[in-house]
């Protein structure tokens, strides 16, 4: 080759290839992590080119697992299953904005505006693959910016929080979810009105942070979004807390929660195209607490 | 090129599986890290310029798909692919315990790693993630290096179908 008559020796061509290569990885992870931006064009073109391979891949195996799941194994109760599981989730979400509205009224702040409640335009997306990593948590989706979809956006299911829009190809995006460990959501404990910031703990299990000691929670207090964060509106369900660690000092208490989307069984989501705004009273807040807000964490 | 072209298609395969296939597994928690077992096979059989800017791609579609945004994987994976190439010819890899032990303590490695370059490039403390790394990371890199065998056995099969030229994959320590 042409290039090995500019180095000396052919192991040094080797070597130098080496550390250039490892060099040119360490200047992009430098970049990263320095500008933050979504993906150039590059990054685009590069999903796009792999997702329709994701795609089939998940299209074949989802009608793989549901001719094996609908007409071999148990096809009534499947059916039976699904239907008892949908009436769950409704009722779910009709009890959770049943409390939210009464606690409301009681508080008399009139900060729920029912117009607000409705979510003004919403986008429907298959997940159509997982991380591939281990450590981190997102998935796939097959919508992207021609879709409307931009970095940011609130991602929701039926049963509630699911994450935020992390990356953004002109037909694809990933959705880094809420129990990343670099995910946040600002939220409140619905019974107790406590403010907290929901981080992910990487597995399925997310944590709350600076929840102040003095605030009273128990297992089993439902969480739900304060809408603070400007991407998602009040009173979407992120969890239910299974675990509270008051210590006799400090300033807050640990708490965990666990997240009412079953996040490894996702396969269809809706994301927030246009979230309405909380009300000026809670805007001011926002613009004093600035540091813990909602959105991906600064990694 | 023809090799080249059939690797990179093969390391999409093998990321389309890792991302789509695998979470329907029963253990979902614990996932096999297929793109991992081709990179280390690749590191015994491939020379080191193409092997390493497969691995560097294959890398960055890793950090792509995932929801790590500082491209530690477009690092970890060239730089794992060359420590394997350091280690070929060294070490006796036919047995399944050895290629066993190979690839689990890659992926311990690479594990650590993750973490420590994590620790180093986040402003905030990921004490939650340690524990992770016993209790879910171990177990996970234990499965890798238990299916690698398979996979190191099936990869140097076709290998050896398509391009016989290129002998058959893992080389074992030369002697002499």
């Amino acid at each position: 080759m042409r290039i090995r008559g500019f180095f000396l020796f052919r192991r040094y061509t080797v070597l130098t290839f080496i550390l250039l290569l490892l060099l040119i990885a360490l200047v992009l992870m430098s970049l990263r992590v320095k500008q933050r931006k979504g993906l150039d064009f590059f990054d685009a073109f590069l999903m796009e080119l792999c997702s329709p391979f994701q795609k089939a891949s998940t299209f074949v195996i989802k009608t793989v697992h549901g001719v094996f799941q609908n007409y071999i194994i148990l096809i009534h109760l499947q059916r039976e299953n699904a239907m008892l599981k949908q009436k769950i989730v409704e009722l779910q979400r009709e009890n959770s904005q049943m409390r939210e509205t009464a606690y409301a009224h009681e508080r008399l702040k009139g900060l729920l505006q029912f117009k607000g409640k409705n979510l003004s335009s919403v986008i429907a997306a298959e997940v159509i693959g997982q991380d591939p990593s281990s450590w981190f948590k997102s998935v796939t989706i097959n919508k992207g910016e021609k879709d409307g979809i931009k970095k940011g956006m609130a991602v929701i299911s039926p049963e509630g929080v699911v994450g935020q829009i992390l990356k953004t190809a002109p037909y694809h995006s990933t959705v880094l979810l809420i129990t990343d460990y670099s995910s946040a959501v600002d939220s409140i404990v619905q019974r107790t009105r406590a403010k907290a910031i929901v981080e992910g703990k990487g597995e399925n299990r997310c944590q709350l942070k600076y929840l102040l000691r003095s605030e009273e929670v128990m297992i089993g207090d439902i969480v739900v979004t304060s809408g603070l964060g400007g991407n998602f509106q009040k009173g979407l369900m992120v969890g239910e807390i299974r675990k509270v660690d008051k210590k006799e000092h400090g300033i807050f208490q640990y708490a965990e929660l666990v997240p009412s989307v079953d996040l490894t069984k996702l396969e269809e989501v809706l994301i927030i195209a246009e979230s309405p705004l909380p009300p000026p009273e809670e805007r001011g807040k926002k613009m004093k607490k600035s540091p813990p807000g909602a959105g991906p964490k600064k990694k | 090129m023809k090799r080249i072209g059939y690797s990179l298609f093969l390391g999409i395969l093998f990321l389309t599986l890792q991302t789509t296939l695998l979470p329907y597994l029963p253990i979902q928690r614990i996932r096999p890290d297929m793109v991992l077992i081709l990179i280390l096979y690749w590191g015994l059989s491939f020379p080191p310029v193409s092997g390493g800017i497969l691995s560097f791609f294959l890398g960055y579609l890793m950090d792509l798909f995932s929801g790590n945004s500082f491209g530690l994987y477009t690092f970890s994976r060239p730089l794992l692919f060359y420590v394997a190439q350091f280690f070929k010819g060294r070490i006796y890899l036919e047995g399944f315990l050895s290629q066993f032990l190979f690839v689990f303590l890659f992926a311990l490695f690479e594990g650590l790693l993750i973490l420590t370059l994590l620790s180093a490039l986040n402003p905030v403390a990921l004490n939650n993630l340690y524990p992770l790394l016993f209790t879910f990371y171990a177990p996970q890199s234990f499965l890798t290096g238990l299916i690698a065998p398979i996979l190191f056995f099936l990869l140097k099969k076709i290998s050896f179908l398509f391009f016989p030229q290129y002998g058959n994959g893992i080389k074992t320590r030369e002697r002499g």
